[in-house]
């Protein structure tokens, strides 16, 4: 048995645990906890059936054409079939009563999507662009088939599709401001950094301590600083500043994602070969030339992983912006929380996870790119 | 072609050049020689304002350094070190055809001239779309050599460029060297701390010693009896006199007299130290040489 495959192997006990675990919960309202029931109990003959499909993906000696799409097909019908058994638990029960999703369910829907994966990883890389796309396709699919509809999270999505579909928005707002806000004050140092190399280490040390404070701690500490230098200065409040809302989250944000940009902006300038930089000059390069054409070329991937670090950072960051007045998904997270309703904080919670995946995924592959011509 | 008048170079507190002069005709190969810190790269980097004088003046093609502008001057200068320093991230074919690409030629142009270098000196064709990281240390030698040489410059600076090649690379780049300064009539300034690579490829040998020039002139001339002890002991390596030897043609030392008849033949283009080294296998005081002789008497007294 190779690595892979034990590794597989593994993932497809999670799903049979998972299985094993209560999968969906029925209660009269969305507060209260319900009564729950095992994946083999909720969705009767589709757990056999899904977690057969699944392990299909473990043998090496099953090719992996095979192997993942059938993956994919278990994860799908496990999907399918928790909608529908939802739907059929609700039956003749007052209208406030949920379907809950238990744990059982997310643990077994997150390892098996990362058994379709780790088997997608043996396809070339056409075919893992037509499973993803297929595997996109069928969920949008499902979705518009109203699969899911009997679901609490997605009852409890319907009833605020607004307000959720404004916190994104929001969320990307806020972490984009603190990202151009962190890139305005990080870009300049690390150039004066790299300039005077003996400016770097007050530098360094300044940005180095604003990591150690605590985010929350931050976050509320700008309130009375800010409430404070508009007091001082009323006309900064004409330009929008408020002490709370976006002000302290855009700028306590930023405050952490400058280390990680400056960090790797400096480090990739002085990335450049020495010889390089040297040879450059000597063949009749101008000093704007060797930047353009020698030192940035070379200090582009250096700053792609920098810039990876803090667009997760600002994403996850963001999220404390729900506590100071600045919206967003971390909003819908702490009145979950407040309300000890689940279903809304996972409203909140997993955007943020898909989003700040989404953009390491993305950055990741630019990284790539740029390292594979460099 | 370059003309160095009382030139002096300070690095702070300290002098790293003291009023040289030093004078180097076109289409010479000059090598400048020194233990480290004897301020020949520094003299060198002078020409194309990588370092300006203090005092004194530096004189390229018969006008002052200081007046020209420093990117177009090195822009008409090769230049070849000995970390190669080509960039990671261009192809070959990009790294050689930079100083045109920074001169404005067209692509087509530059890419004939690509080709042209490649060619000359002595790399595959297919390596042109290489990255430099992809290359041995002899190729990616040879692709500082190339691009050094790619606008065609009349004036080339070598910064030791054969110092981190292995020996046998090292032999052939000099080879390669001496066949390129041949066929291109180059004046070619050569800073090395290796006296031997200085005496194999110049014809013209210049001595340096905290930051003072201590000779200067033909390399047989600085191995010879008369010429200044630091030089001699530098360059003759514990054996001046075979050293100088081995640096004279044979043909100095001919007479008309013929040959006995038994007398070895001595191949044309030999050196004295070649005829040396026959006279020694053979047993015989007296070789043949063309039409006439050579006799030992004849070439021990050159040796001095």
């Amino acid at each position: 048995m190779r690595a892979g495959e034990v590794g597989r192997a593994l993932l497809g006990l999670v799903v049979l645990a998972g299985l094993l675990l209560p999968w969906l919960s029925v209660a009269p309202n969305r507060l209260l906890p319900g009564v729950a029931a095992s994946g083999f109990a909720a969705i009767s003959w589709a757990a056999p059936a899904a977690l057969v499909a699944v392990v299909l993906a473990v043998p090496q000696r099953l090719p992996a054409w095979l192997g993942a799409p059938a993956a994919l097909a278990g994860v799908a019908l496990l999907l399918t079939a928790t909608g529908w058994a939802a739907a059929l638990s609700l039956e003749g029960l007052a209208p406030a009563a949920r379907a809950g999703l238990g744990g059982g369910f997310w643990l077994g829907l997150v390892a098996g999507a990362a058994l379709v994966v780790a088997r997608a990883a043996a396809l070339p890389g056409m075919g893992r662009a037509v499973l993803a796309a297929f595997a996109l396709l069928t969920l949008l699919l499902l979705w518009q088939a109203g699969t899911f509809e009997a679901l609490s999270l997605v009852v409890e999505y319907r009833a605020r599709e607004a307000v959720v579909h404004a916190a994104l928005l929001r969320h990307l707002a806020l972490a984009g401001a603190a990202l151009a806000l962190a890139l305005l004050l990080a870009v300049p140092l690390a150039w004066a950094g790299f300039r005077r190399p003996g400016a770097a280490g007050p530098v360094g040390a300044a940005l180095g301590a604003v990591q150690v404070v605590p985010a929350i701690a931050l976050f509320a500490a700008l309130i009375p600083l800010l409430a404070g230098l508009l007091a001082l200065l009323p006309a900064l409040r004409s330009l929008g500043l408020g002490a709370i809302g976006p002000a302290p989250a855009v700028l306590a944000t930023a405050g952490y994602l400058a280390l990680p940009l400056w960090r790797s902006v400096l480090g990739g300038l002085t990335a450049a070969d020495p010889a390089a930089v040297a040879a450059a000059r000597a063949m009749g390069m101008t000093e704007g030339g060797i930047t353009r054409e020698v030192r940035l070329p070379l200090a582009l991937p250096v700053f792609a992983g920098g810039l990876r670090v803090a667009v997760v950072q600002a994403i996850g960051l963001v999220t404390l912006g729900g506590l100071v007045g600045a919206g967003g998904l971390g909003a819908l997270v702490f009145e979950g929380l407040a309300q000890f309703a689940t279903d809304l904080m996972l409203l909140g919670a997993l955007p943020i996870m898909a989003l700040a995946l989404a953009a390491d995924a993305l950055i990741r592959l630019l990284e790539h790119r740029l390292g594979g011509s460099a | 072609m370059i003309r160095f008048e009382n030139v002096s170079v300070r690095f702070g507190t300290t002098e790293a050049l003291s009023g040289v002069n030093l004078q180097v005709a076109a289409g010479v190969l000059c090598a400048l020689v020194g233990p480290s810190g004897s301020g020949k790269s520094t003299l060198m980097k002078l020409v194309n304002r990588l370092v300006e004088p203090s005092a004194g003046r530096v004189l390229v093609r018969g006008a002052d350094v200081a007046g020209q502008d420093p990117a177009r001057l090195r822009r008409s200068i090769g230049y070849v070190m000995q970390s190669t320093g080509l960039f990671p991230h261009r192809s070959v074919a990009a790294n050689i055809g930079t100083v045109p690409r920074l001169l404005g030629w067209d692509s087509s142009r530059i890419a004939a001239r690509v080709a042209a270098l490649l060619e000359l000196v002595q790399l595959d064709p297919a390596l042109a779309q290489r990255l430099p990281g992809a290359l041995s240390g002899g190729q990616a030698q040879r692709v500082g050599l190339a691009r050094a040489l790619a606008a065609d410059p009349d004036i080339l600076l070598m910064d030791e460029p054969f110092g981190a090649v292995d020996p046998i690379t090292r032999r052939d780049l000099r080879a390669e060297l001496r066949r390129i300064h041949a066929e291109t009539g180059k004046t070619i300034l050569l800073v090395t701390h290796d006296p031997e690579e200085a005496l194999e490829l110049a014809s013209q040998v210049v001595v340096l010693r905290d930051g003072a020039v201590v000779a200067d002139g033909a390399p047989a001339a600085l191995v010879a009896e008369d010429a200044p002890d630091f030089a001699r002991t530098l360059l003759g390596g514990g054996q001046p006199g075979l050293r100088r030897l081995s640096l004279l043609p044979a043909e100095v030392a001919r007479d008309g007299r013929p040959a006995p008849a038994d007398a070895p033949r001595l191949a044309s283009g030999a050196t004295l130290a070649d005829a040396l080294s026959r006279m020694a296998e053979s047993g015989h005081g007296v070789l043949a040489l063309g039409d006439g002789s050579l006799r030992l008497e004849a070439v021990l007294a050159r040796g001095r």
